[in-house]
């Protein structure tokens, strides 16, 4: 019988000190609310780590303006970060973390879509404003809820596909483009997107390709591609299986125009997509390369100040989640001011309230309404390449 | 002393450990306090409260497959999943929140049994690999699946799970995921003391024990699996709410990792292992949310350390801290033994065996051996090694199919599954006994009681009554020592005791017992002895495989000897022992004119080659050799001999380094090597031709040969080779055949020219003759003669006494591990006591 | 097509086989293999990386040396995750080497970073034209180093002390102690090698794929699916079946789509084990009683 009842009050009482320590420990409510707490959760590791480190370069920049300035409400702000390691069930306890312990006023997160879609629901359950920065699945902010808590200062798929269905058009004068997709929720967004804008201008496809993370090779799926008559190639993938789609298509010899999301922008695509990284026609909401506006040189000068290793554009890939995260912060920061308190109804309330603001990327007017909860819209894309590791606007 | 050096204190804390409300008092204090703190704590907390009592669940459902029936699985993240999805789908098309629930067991159950049908007939990497392609498939399904299972976006918005008008939220779930967690401990606690769990355990430990007392392993391990992913799959369903979205993504393979961490750094096997190890799992890194990037480099270290330092797990490392031993023996109701054996009082039936044949290989192993085993007589089947008795006690008793011939108890049971024949009064014990070693004495009898019939799930432990019968039976057997002993911990003469006990608590009509005496000293033999007369007696039909003669001859009814696979011979002790044809059989035969040496080799005046001074070594508890002296000079040749079981092979083994390790000296070249490992004591001059010539099979004859020579650095491989083709001409023509097609007689010259290839100072043969035609045996010995009188230092083990006298110089004789006798060949030759030794006490009696 | 799919197939099952060959060899002298061979894989990348891009080695110095730190890797986890588990008959070393490849693997995700790189490599830059299909010469140079390497591991063991050795305690470990085989070093050397064959497995994929600390994991289970498919007794077998499985992967992808070529190759694997327990190429081991 030994062996079965093997409770010892050793044992016992171990569990018990080990139990309550813990949990004392993190039942501890974090000491009065002294500061204004900024919830992130992102990948901070894994191949999208480099995305969520610029993110939160983006956030410490500005919060560091915010604090220099005087804090929100009196109050300085503190930003609170978890690894969701690209798992939406990660993400999603961590936003109860963040939500519920260490009360969080705003949630920025969820680079993934899938992320993103799965911390939805309870966001606007817990009435916390949720601020997206990166992902762009188009249901995250249309999502149906009423009131809804999702904002995002990103770029929207469908949106995005409108435009890359432009360009593909009215550059490379595309009449039968192909798709690949990576397989996952962006993907899916994205198939929807496109499938969208070509109907819109009654084009057909000569196919839709899926490409999986850890693909090695999709020169299988690129020859149906081509055996349908592809002229042009839109492509929705992370860096690691858009490089991947590059080299594949070296390989075949196939010299077709590549129209991108901005997946690549993620990592170090030049060097991982070899030769043909150059060609990738990639959309994005900003850049340093190219930018004369004053405010882009001395946001880079200030990066340059903050975090030693930046030392020149080069060093701030990606771009669009440092400047999309530094503008959302900015908009955020006069969302909790015009609330004039921490409670999310009066901060939501407070991003519809947002007049005019200077930002990184443009100057926002009225950039919040109940019915278009996203900042950016297609007016703000460009079109860039990747060159030498720095991310060029196409003129 | 600290409390944990004193006895009685511990054997106090032992006891309460032991006692079942201690268990129940456990569950009870988990149970209540977590229900506490879901009551108290802040939402986050609560929420993170029940994913903590969700992986308990799925870590004791883990532990009832890996603790109980060890069977390893990398695919739970599997079941889990499916529990969630099929939830999350059911209530979305309408279905009662609390019938999905039921449903997602159920279903999880039955994938667990699908899966089971094919994981269970491999084992090791293959049921590994086996698992996480499982978990892989649901993974993918759930994304391909997309009409039912949302693809990649996965499904959410769930209606709260109602109860009598409450809706349940996080703090309700939190609630029942606690009291789910209790649930599952009490199942499993209940599970494990009770009969399933033992026959689990036992399964566990001998799948071959498990069926020889009728458990059918098959099915014990599909509901085993079925029960884990029962579990598993009730936590997914709840899962679904309390987390309010499962996407493919939520249940990556990974996880499945993390749920066998829990349970193996909690404690495999332990009832609260689970709980602690997922303490760690799930609420370690709460505490250290700071250092989350490191969580699976922490979690990593946790596992190799728990691994390496505490195998047992925690709570297995700290009760063995508390662990003592209840000393009580079986009490004995001193009740009549027929009502301990027999049920119902029924005379028993006779087996009849006729006919039994069986090839491998194309080698006939056994052919048409036929007889009767009556009630209440001791059968005796006997005869050289390689005989084939072995292999009819293997087909009685199941484990192999006979090719033709009929096994009758009643109804011809021949070709059954051995778990049948167990069920149907077929007991039997094992040449290296087969006891569970993992449970105690007790439960080793008691897991044999009703013959493998366990009943309805969970089980009830066994009641007193059998409790009871256990202890008679373990007394009637004449073990004395304590009945709460881990059986894998008891001595030799034990184990062969205990065993007898649990072929008996089948209450069989015929026990098969396959040489029971071997490595018992002469008084545990002769007290063995009459306890097989005792069993049959009582009215069991008890067939006996044994070397000991002089036990055959005391306690046979009937004795039946084999050589080489056919009966030659039947009849009663004294027959059999005066019979020329068995004396031949087991003594060689006795026209072999040996070669003695033309010249005396003058070895007196050498130095000694090999030489031991109390030597002893033995398995477990059990002497095999015991103050073994024994010399080799350089130029001799010297014979050991002895009866099967004697402790010559162990001899054999402890001189060349197999056996390790031993205690005493062994002096090789005057250098002590008792301690070294055999291919050091290969490189110091010392060439075992093992028993079985041990030949490698898929390599040809020459490099058998060159493998002799591998630490030889001046070789000349060729000229050699050459030289030794001319003292073993059959090898000629075969020498690019690869070893393993070769003759045994082919392979017997092979593995000697192997041996001498290496030039070794001496040579040790084990058993030559083993298996091979006269005519071959003639020639070999012709071999060993030249091989003599060339110089060659030789010691020489064979069951052939004649034969291996015939050439040797000395001769020394083993007896139950002892030399007991020693001389020159001559005197050996002639003195009958070497005949006692192998043919029993009568011979010489009359 | 069918060109284009066989070229990626052979070229990927040949990386499957190099390490289901690393899997065979463990096992076959010890019934005991690194189940994290992945990370031997991925270790194996990652020195070459070091050597090569991060020190500017010359490429052949850095392979060599990538190769003797995939040789010490496999030394340490035969001598610190395997023995002790073995020695005293049990089998969690099966899950000591899954520990011990999460341990390596994060502690490359901190030293070498969390972002894949790119180990360009000359054999990987201009297509060459094949059959109509462009392929990397290096696409086309890998199944010949794969095969290559079987035959060499064939020819070693056929004709060299260790290969005998090695043969012979598979064969009959304790007589091949008899013979003076050190059968613990042979097992020792065993997993060093199945480590080498790993890290050229990674060296290989590198410059077609790109290298980081989580690269190995997904391989490592397939390149186990291929050894135990094969029958991971037999060497050839499980460099067949790693082809096979390479192959069976591209031709799905190819003509089913991608989405569905780890259900298509996960089911193949469980429909061997059922009708096969012992792979396609093994032998049934057989129990005594």
């Amino acid at each position: 019988m030994k062996t079965v009842a093997d409770l010892t009050c050793l044992t016992r009482r171990c569990f018990a000190v080990v139990a309550i320590a813990a949990l004392t420990a993190s039942a501890l409510p974090a000491a009065a609310q002294e500061t204004v707490k900024i919830g992130l959760i992102a990948s901070l590791s894994g191949p999208s780590a480099k995305s969520g480190e610029a993110i939160t370069r983006g956030l410490m920049l500005a919060i560091d303006e915010i604090n220099q300035a005087g804090g929100l409400l009196g109050m300085p702000v503190e930003l609170i970060r978890r690894d969701d390691e690209n798992n939406p069930g990660k993400g999603l306890t961590a936003a109860r973390e963040l939500v519920q312990r260490e009360g969080v006023a705003v949630l920025f997160g969820g680079l993934q879509t899938p992320v993103s879609l799965a911390l939805v629901p309870y966001m606007n359950q817990s009435q916390v404003p949720f601020m997206g920065p990166w992902a762009a699945g188009t249901p995250i902010t249309k999502n149906g809820a009423d009131p809804n808590y999702i904002f995002r200062v990103s770029a929207v798929d469908e949106m995005v596909d409108i435009a890359l269905v432009e360009r593909a058009v009215a550059v490379h004068g595309a009449k039968n483009p192909g798709m690949m997709l990576i397989n996952n929720p962006w993907g899916e967004s994205n198939e929807k997107g496109l499938t969208a804008a070509l109907e819109a201008k009654g084009m057909p496809t000569a196919g839709i390709e899926r490409i999986e993370a850890n693909d090695i090779d999709v020169v299988p799926q690129l020859t149906r591609l081509k055996e349908a008559g592809a002229d042009t190639i839109f492509m929705v993938a992370n860096v690691g299986p858009s490089a991947q789609v590059m080299k594949s298509l070296e390989r075949m010899g196939w010299d077709v125009p590549v129209v991108s999301h901005w997946g690549p922008a993620g990592g170090r695509f030049s060097e991982l997509a070899g030769p043909r990284a150059a060609d990738v026609e990639m959309i994005q909401t900003f850049t340093f390369s190219g930018n004369d506006s004053p405010k882009a040189a001395a946001t880079l000068d200030a990066l340059m100040a903050m975090f030693p290793e930046i030392t020149g554009p080069a060093d701030v890939t990606p771009a669009v989640g440092i400047a999309n995260a530094y503008d959302a912060m900015h908009l955020t920061a006069l969302a909790i001011t015009n609330a004039g308190s921490l409670d999310g109804p009066a901060i939501r309330e407070g991003y519809y309230a947002i007049d005019t603001y200077e930002g990184l990327i443009k100057t926002y007017q009225t950039p919040f309404t109940p019915d278009d909860q996203d900042a950016l819209g297609p007016e703000d894309y460009v079109f860039t390449r990747f060159i030498d590791g720095e991310i060029i606007p196409i003129e | 002393m600290t409390p944990l050096e004193n006895p009685s204190l511990r054997m106090r804390a032992a006891r309460i450990i032991a006692h079942p409300a201690t268990a129940l008092a456990g569950i009870a204090a988990f149970t209540a306090g977590t229900i506490a703190l879901a009551l108290t704590a802040d939402g986050y907390l609560v929420f993170v409260l029940a994913l903590f009592a969700l992986n308990v669940v799925v870590g004791v459902g883990l532990n009832v497959l890996l603790g109980l029936a060890g069977q390893i699985s990398f695919g739970h993240v599997g079941f889990f999943a499916i529990g969630a999805y099929t939830t999350a789908i059911a209530v979305q098309n309408g279905l009662d929140y609390w019938l999905a629930f039921l449903l997602a067991g159920a279903i999880s159950a039955l994938a667990g049994g699908l899966l089971a049908m094919p994981a269970l007939r491999v084992t090791g990497p293959y049921l590994a690999m086996m698992t996480i392609a499982f978990a892989f498939i649901v993974e993918h399904a759930a994304i391909e699946l997309r009409h039912i299972t949302g693809g990649h976006n996965g499904l959410m918005g769930f209606p709260a799970p109602e109860f009598m008008g409450r809706a349940f939220f996080v703090p309700e779930l939190a609630i029942l995921s606690s009291l789910l967690a209790g649930a599952s401990l009490v199942a499993y606690f209940q599970l494990a003391r009770g009969r399933w769990g033992m026959a689990m355990r036992a399964v566990a430990d001998s799948e071959v024990a498990a069926q020889s007392v009728g458990l059918n392993p098959f099915a014990i391990k599909t509901v085993a699996f079925m029960v884990s992913a029962c579990l598993t799959g009730l936590a997914g369903a709840l899962f679904t709410p309390l987390q309010g979205f499962i996407s493919p993504g939520t249940f990556p393979f990974f996880q499945s990792i993390l749920f066998l961490l829990a349970v193996i750094v909690g404690g495999t096997g332990r009832l609260f292992g689970p709980v602690i190890g997922c303490l760690i799992v799930v609420l370690l890194p709460e505490l250290l949310s700071g250092l989350a990037e490191y969580r699976l480099l922490i979690f990593g270290g946790i596992m190799l350390g728990v691994l390496l330092l505490a195998p047992k797990g925690i709570v297995g490392g700290l009760l063995s801290l508390l662990s003592a031993e209840e000393p009580r023996p079986a009490r004995a109701t001193g009740r009549d033994p027929r009502d301990l054996v027999r049920a119902d009082g029924a005379a028993p039936a006779g087996l009849t065996v006729s006919g039994l044949g069986i090839a491998f290989g194309g080698v006939q192993a056994v052919r048409d051996v036929g007889f009767t085993a009556a009630p209440s007589q001791v059968t005796s089947v006997i005869g050289p090694n390689g005989a084939g008795k072995t292999t009819v006690l293997n087909m009685i008793s199941g484990f192999y199919k006979p090719d033709n011939g009929s096994i009758a108890l009643g109804d011809d049971l021949a070709g059954h599954a051995a778990w049948r024949m167990a069920r149907a009064g077929i007991a039997r014990t094992y040449q290296t006994t087969q006891l569970f070693d993992h449970l105690s004495v007790r439960d080793n009898v008691l897991t044999a009681m009703g013959a493998g019939r366990l009943g309805w799930l969970p089980g009830v432990p066994p009641g007193a009554a059998q409790v009871a019968l256990a202890e008679d039976l373990l007394a009637f057997v004449g073990y004395t020592g304590p009945v709460a002993r881990r059986a894998g911990d008891l001595p030799h003469v034990d184990k062969r005791l205990v065993e007898i006990a649990r072929a008996l608590a089948t209450r069989p009509d015929v026990l098969l017992l396959d040489e029971p005496a071997a490595g018992l000293m002469s008084g545990d033999k002769i007290a063995l002895g009459r306890l097989i007369r005792r069993i049959a007696d009582v009215g069991l039909s008890v067939i006996l495989v044994e070397h000991d003669m002089s036990m055959i001859m005391e306690i046979s009814d009937k004795v039946i000897v084999l050589d080489a696979g056919a009966e030659i011979m039947t009849g009663t002790p004294t027959e059999v022992q005066t019979s020329d044809a068995v004396r031949r059989a087991y003594l060689g035969s006795g026209n072999y004119v040996g070669r003695p040496r033309a010249t005396s080799p003058g070895h007196a005046a050498r130095a000694e080659v090999l030489s031991t001074r109390h030597l002893t070594a033995g398995y477990g508890a059990a002497a095999a050799l015991d103050r073994v002296d024994v010399t080799v000079k350089g130029g001799e040749m010297v014979a050991i001999l002895g009866a099967n079981g004697a402790g010559k092979s162990t001899l054999m083994r402890a001189l060349s380094g197999l056996h390790r390790p031993v205690s005493g000296a062994i002096l090789l070249e005057a250098k002590p090597v008792q301690e070294m490992d055999a291919h050091r004591i290969a490189a110091a001059g010392l060439a075992l031709v093992p028993e079985g010539r041990q030949v490698f099979p898929m390599m040809s004859v020459r490099d058998n040969i060159l493998m002799g020579g591998y630490l030889r650095r001046d070789l000349d491989a060729e000229a050699e080779i050459d030289t030794l083709l001319h003292r073993f001409p059959r090898l000629r023509d075969r020498i690019d055949a690869p070893a393993g097609v070769l003759s045994g007689g082919e392979q017997q010259m092979l593995a000697i020219a192997r041996g001498l290839i290496a030039r070794p100072h001496i040579l040790l043969l084990d058993e030559p003759s083993l298996g091979l035609a006269p005519a071959i045996i003639t020639e070999l010995y012709d071999v060993l003669a030249d091989l003599r009188d060339e110089g060659v230092t030789i010691l020489l083990v064979d069951q052939m006494a004649a034969l291996a006298l015939a050439i040797a110089d000395r001769g020394y004789v083993l007896e139950n591990g002892r030399v007991v006798q020693a001389g020159e060949a001559d005197e050996l030759r002639r003195d009958a006591s070497i005949e006692q030794a192998y043919l029993g006490g009568g011979v010489a009696a009359e | 097509m069918i060109a284009s799919t066989l070229i990626s197939g052979l070229a990927l099952g040949s990386m499957y086989g190099l390490m289901a060959l690393g899997f065979h060899v463990t096992y076959a002298v010890s019934k005991t293999v690194n189940f994290s061979q992945g990370s031997s894989m991925m270790f194996g990348a990652v020195m070459g990386y070091t050597f090569s891009v991060t020190l500017g080695w010359p490429l052949i110095f850095a392979v060599i040396a990538a190769l003797a730190c995939c040789a010490v890797l496999g030394l340490a986890v035969e001598r610190f995750l395997v023995r002790p588990f073995a020695r005293r008959g049990s089998d969690a070393w099966l899950m000591a080497t899954v520990a011990g490849g999460i341990v390596l693997d994060n502690v490359i995700l901190f030293t070498f970073g969390k972002e894949p790189r790119s180990f360009s490599s000359p054999l990987a830059e201009n297509a060459v034209d094949v059959f109509g299909v462009g392929a990397y010469p290096l696409q086309l140079i890998i199944p010949v180093v794969g095969l290559g390497i079987a035959l060499g591991l064939a020819l070693v063991t056929a004709h060299t002390r260790l290969g005998k050795a090695m043969l012979a305690a598979v064969q009959r470990p304790e007589t091949a102690r008899l013979m003076g085989v050190d059968t613990q070093a042979v097992i020792a050397a065993a997993f060093a090698i199945s480590a080498v064959f790993a890290g050229i497995a990674g060296l290989l994929i590198a410059p077609l794929f790109s290298v980081s600390a989580g690269m190995g994991v997904v391989f490592g289970l397939k390149a186990f699916a291929a050894a135990i498919i094969g029958g991971i007794q037999s060497a050839w077998g499980v460099m067949l079946a790693g082809l096979i499985y390479g192959c069976v992967e591209a031709v799905t992808t190819a003509y089913i789509g991608s989405s569905y070529t780890q259900i298509v190759s996960f089911s193949a694997v469980i429909l061997v084990l059922v009708t096969m327990p012992n792979g396609i190429f093994g032998r049934a081991e057989i129990n005594k009683v």
